[in-house]
């Protein structure tokens, strides 16, 4: 997926959160969650997000991934159960019937600057 | 200092698309997200389709997505109706259509005059999938040519569908393609999601596939 595109955003959206006045210099540590339907590859969007940072005036930030898994529900019978492979089929009812609680999206989690 | 936050990575995209999404909502317009990989058949299957909601009154519109080219556009200018070309970038750009490409185009779109708008997204099976343009509802095509394993390799995708067209039936005699298995793969991936299958050569499978689309107008809209 384009990684490229995610790491400008997480960027912008630094930009855009930090304090008036805040130094973009100090942020030292960017923290998000991705989904894993998202197929985001932690590596490429780390690669990228480090030729970038510096045009966005935030040198010497790092960014840490964690991954969400997918968490599901069964629309049937309500069972909650995750998946480990894009199969979404209900491991109590074998219903196709699924919801996708979790494990979709990418969020900005934290922000952290030295000062 | 550390400061939580918990925002959407993508909001700024998501709200244009909801912004987008106001706007049809306003016009009573229908928004269809069509996608596929390349030379599956959405420009075929338009050139179908819309000349069957034409008899019956409707009036469609266009945003042709691709990187480059206007060929897909000229292929639906005999139609007669209002289309916008929306190119990423002549010598390679975005692997799908954003939802500032759809805000941009809405400005050459009389939205007063359409019932239908068709989005025909870049031929790509995984990037189109992530992006929300404001749409009403998201369809995918998967022609018999691909193979019957493209749900479980391209999850996202058929996930996001609530429709999933198997295009060119036409050619089922000469292939050695397994139909049951196609839908068990799409029950595997999201079992929620509608089948059809046409063939926009011969024309078999169109009504089934536009009566979905006069189905889904009316359940959204309440219009007639």
């Amino acid at each position: 997926m384009h990684e490229l595109y995610i790491a400008e955003s997480i960027l912008a959206l630094t930009v855009k959160l930090l304090p008036p006045g805040a130094d973009r210099n100090a942020v030292r540590r960017l923290e998000v969650e991705v989904g894993q339907l998202d197929a985001v590859v932690p590596e490429n969007l780390h690669f990228l997000f480090n030729a970038v940072k510096g045009s966005f005036g935030m040198p010497q930030a790092e960014l840490l991934i964690g991954i969400e898994e997918v968490s599901c529900q069964c629309l049937d019978c309500e069972h909650i159960f995750t998946i480990d492979l894009p199969i979404f089929i209900c491991p109590a009812c074998q219903s196709g019937r699924i919801d996708v609680l979790q494990g979709r999206g990418i969020r900005l989690i934290k922000i952290i600057t030295e000062d | 200092m550390e400061i939580s936050v918990v925002r959407d990575v993508l909001e700024e995209s998501k709200a244009i698309a909801q912004a987008n999404r106001d706007i049809f909502d306003r016009h009573q317009v229908f928004v269809v997200n069509i996608m596929s990989s390349p030379g599956s058949g959405k420009t075929s299957i338009l050139s179908r389709t819309i000349p069957i909601l034409q008899n019956q009154g409707l009036n469609c519109a266009v945003i042709e997505g691709d990187i480059t080219s206007t060929l897909d556009s000229e292929r639906l200018q005999p139609l007669g109706i209002q289309i916008v070309q929306a190119n990423t970038e002549p010598f390679g750009g975005d692997c799908h259509i954003g939802s500032h490409l759809v805000k941009a185009a809405l400005e050459y779109l009389d939205l007063s005059q359409i019932h239908f708008l068709f989005i025909e997204n870049i031929g790509n099976l995984v990037c189109p999938a992530e992006f929300y343009l404001g749409e009403d509802c998201k369809a995918v095509v998967l022609s018999i040519t691909e193979g019957e394993d493209k749900p479980l390799k391209y999850p996202l995708m058929f996930r996001e569908c609530q429709i999933c067209m198997v295009s060119k039936i036409d050619l089922l005699p000469y292939l050695d393609f397994d139909l049951s298995l196609l839908e068990a793969n799409l029950q595997k991936v999201n079992g929620q999601i509608e089948v059809v299958f046409n063939s926009a050569k011969t024309g078999e499978g169109m009504s089934t596939w536009v009566d979905w689309l006069l189905r889904k107008r009316n359940n959204h809209k309440g219009v007639a």
